[in-house]
């Protein structure tokens, strides 16, 4: 299986709402996708689509080897065994310390060494010295790393973030993009939703840019990842599908 | 950007669930006023024609709610949600009228208005489970979410009411309510005003669902214009992303 | 099954740090106990037996509500019910390690009130122990198996104080009946078979119907 995730046709309906329509998407193992587009475009309804956190209305969707939400039950478990996701939420419970929640995650995600894993992500977040703190008394950006941490438990091969430099200072931003492209250099196939666009760049292969629950510009290569032909396709986009 | 403009698939059946359910009344009312007064309960005895097939269509309204649900939750087609939602609508009808007109007949014969008797009791907690439903549609962000909860909610009622009844008729009240689905206990020419009314009650039951699944259908399309049109209108003016 | 134990450990560890479910659910319950010594005529005990055992299931109903309320309250905070959601354990065991947390907590809960009720009322628990623990561990077993299907539902509507009780009670009135008659029962020196019988057939359905149902509610 060389494509990571593969959609077609992808719709996802509230009520008679088109959030999203006519979603083509395919996503090689190992790439970086960047997801942008306006608010309300449709950018975290997709994310959890390809989560499987909600149901597509129609079309199909393919993530790992399976439907995330339609598949049959068995298949689901595997398909979420394969995917980190990092939401607007850090998905922490306030009153364990770090090192708990990520006990806790791990145990819930089946891993072997729970302990063992605990230890290495707290490590390898720089996240030691708080180990035994509360999470409650985290600040953001340390509670986003400890988010990223839990999201990788499980060691996923995809990775989807929404928003993940929201909040975060330059230095928190930068570390978290350099996190990112350590990811990226272990094999594993990012699908990132941002507004920041000079951090896309450095981090994705390819990008897709949302409207009204529309794909309307697609770029493939880092010249098409250039801000001016961005934006440019971006109103060509939008103009096309008005 | 136009969404299907699909025919509200309810529309179909509102004429000929109409016609139906008028046939049927008709005759039941006919029915109704030619049966023969009962010797010992007099003229209130005759309420019942309206309680008993309210009873049926609050029953059957229930286990379409559950079973509507269930699908839903199967297939997620939202039409088995909207036929799921508009049973408990009017099920909650027909199961309040049960509750009223029971009282009406019971203080007219029993001379009391209210007794713990495990019908009687196991149709009140059905009415509080149809209301729970219904809160749980209205009170929950978000249609599907919302959808979803009160599917699930209508499985476990429907579970509940076979255990209710077993356990209240255990436990619970004495029994004095009638046992009149027995053959020969009612008296002569009664009962064909009972099976008018239960069939007239069922068909009015299915005649105003459709009608409220088109309402439904409706009011959905309705949403779904007024949100793309406000959704078309400015997309911003610089690009959507920080350099 | 690990995940079901994973659950477990995290929600009791949860209440450890914070103590504030064990707490209010304890407070409110012996709250109620003392109110109803008042309103009840003062040989309430010995006089209307079958009466104070339902009161007391009243109290354990009410404390379960507050605890059930608060366990999913707590899985709200930063969104971590889609974290159970997306973890790759099946959803069956998520639910059976919150039920689970749930009938610990409840019945800590159900032992000090139990002991303040006799106080309160001069009931002779005491002889009649053991069998009265098993009669308040089914009855707490098949208020957290449903419990915690409703909460998981409640908490995410409007009136989510309110909600649960509402959806619980016109449900939970099987258990409710063969709890008291048991109590009742035991009190006056009856047979509990009977009502013991209807509590394990309740327990029975709320647990098979939660562990089913669980996972639609976990979705988004």
């Amino acid at each position: 299986m060389t494509l990571a995730i593969a959609a077609r046709g992808l719709e996802k309906r509230f009520g008679r709402v088109h959030a999203l329509r006519g979603i083509d998407l395919e996503v090689p193992r190992g790439t970086t996708l960047a997801v942008l587009g306006p608010n309300g475009a449709g950018k975290s309804t997709l994310l959890r689509l390809l989560a499987g956190l909600s149901r597509a209305s129609a079309g199909s969707l393919l993530v790992g080897e399976a439907d995330p939400a339609r598949a049959r039950a068995s298949d689901r478990r595997r398909v979420r065994a394969a995917i980190g996701y990092l939401g607007h939420a850090t998905f922490l419970y306030p009153d364990l310390t770090a090192r708990e929640n990520l006990l806790f995650a791990a145990r819930l995600h089946g891993v072997a060494d729970a302990r063992a894993r605990a230890d290495a992500l707290l490590a390898q977040q720089g996240l030691e010295g708080a180990a035994d703190r509360l999470a409650r008394s985290f600040s953001r950006g340390m509670a986003q790393r400890l988010a990223i941490a839990r999201s990788l438990v499980h060691d996923p091969a995809i990775v989807l973030l929404d928003e993940p430099f929201t909040g975060l200072d330059p230095a928190a931003g930068a570390a978290l993009e350099l996190e990112l492209r350590r990811m990226h250099q272990e094999g594993r196939t990012l699908v990132l939703v941002t507004h920041e666009l000079g951090r896309a760049r450095g981090l994705a292969d390819a990008a897709i840019v949302l409207a009204r629950g529309r794909v309307v510009h697609r770029a493939a290569t880092l010249a098409e990842l250039d801000p001016l032909a961005l934006e440019a396709g971006f109103r060509r986009g939008l103009e096309r599908t008005a | 950007m136009r969404h299907e403009a699909a025919p509200s698939a309810a529309v179909r059946w509102r004429r000929p669930t109409l016609l139906v359910a008028l046939a049927l009344a008709l005759a039941w009312g006919a029915a109704v006023l030619r049966a023969p007064e009962d010797s010992v309960q007099g003229v209130i005895q005759k309420i019942l024609y309206v309680h008993v097939p309210c009873a049926f269509a609050a029953y059957a309204g229930f286990g379409v709610t559950a079973i509507g649900g269930a699908l839903y939750l199967w297939r997620g087609d939202e039409r088995w949600d909207r036929l799921g939602h508009a049973a408990a609508e009017v099920g909650v009808l027909f199961c309040t009228l049960v509750i009223v007109t029971g009282p009406i007949w019971a203080k007219g014969t029993w001379g009391r208005w209210w007794s713990w008797d495990p019908r009687l009791t196991v149709t009140l907690l059905l009415w509080f489970v149809y209301l729970a439903y219904l809160l749980i549609r209205g009170f929950t962000e978000g249609s599907e979410r919302g959808a979803r909860f009160a599917a699930v909610y209508g499985i476990a009622g429907l579970a509940a009411v076979p255990l209710n009844y077993f356990a209240i008729d255990l436990f619970g009240g004495r029994a004095i309510h009638p046992e009149n689905l027995q053959r020969g206990s009612l008296g002569a020419g009664m009962g064909l005003p009972f099976a008018l009314g239960i069939a007239a009650g069922l068909a009015t039951f299915v005649h105003l669902v459709v009608r409220r699944v088109e309402i439904e259908e409706l009011r959905a399309a309705a949403s779904a214009e007024e949100l793309e049109r406000s959704a078309a209108e400015g997309a911003g003016e610089g690009p959507p992303w920080r350099m | 099954m690990s995940a079901a134990l994973a659950v477990l450990w995290k929600d009791l560890l949860s209440e450890w740090r914070s103590r504030d479910r064990v707490i209010s659910m304890l407070l409110f319950s012996l709250l109620v106990v003392v109110v109803l010594h008042f309103a009840l005529p003062p040989d309430a005990g010995s006089t209307l037996r079958a009466g104070t055992a339902g009161l007391l299931w009243v109290a354990y109903v009410f404390a379960a509500v507050l605890g059930m309320n608060r366990s999913f309250a707590l899985e709200l905070e930063n969104e971590a019910l889609s974290g159970l959601a997306l973890a790759p354990a099946d959803r069956g065991y998520v639910y059976l390690g919150k039920a689970a947390a749930s009938f610990v907590l409840l019945a800590a809960v159900q032992a000090a009130t139990a002991f303040a009720f006799a106080l309160a009322f001069d009931v002779a628990l005491l002889p009649v122990a053991a069998r009265f623990a098993g009669i308040a561990a089914l009855g707490g077993l098949g208020l957290s198996a449903i419990g915690t299907l409703f909460a998981a539902v409640a908490v995410r509507t409007r009136q989510r104080e309110v909600m649960l009780p509402l959806l619980l009670l016109p449900v939970l009135v099987p258990l409710l009946l063969g709890a008291v008659r048991a109590t009742a029962a035991l009190l006056d020196g009856d047979g509990i078979g009977a009502p013991l019988r209807l509590l394990a057939v309740s327990d029975a359905i709320y647990l098979i119907v939660s562990f089913v149902l669980f996972d639609f509610v976990l979705d988004e």
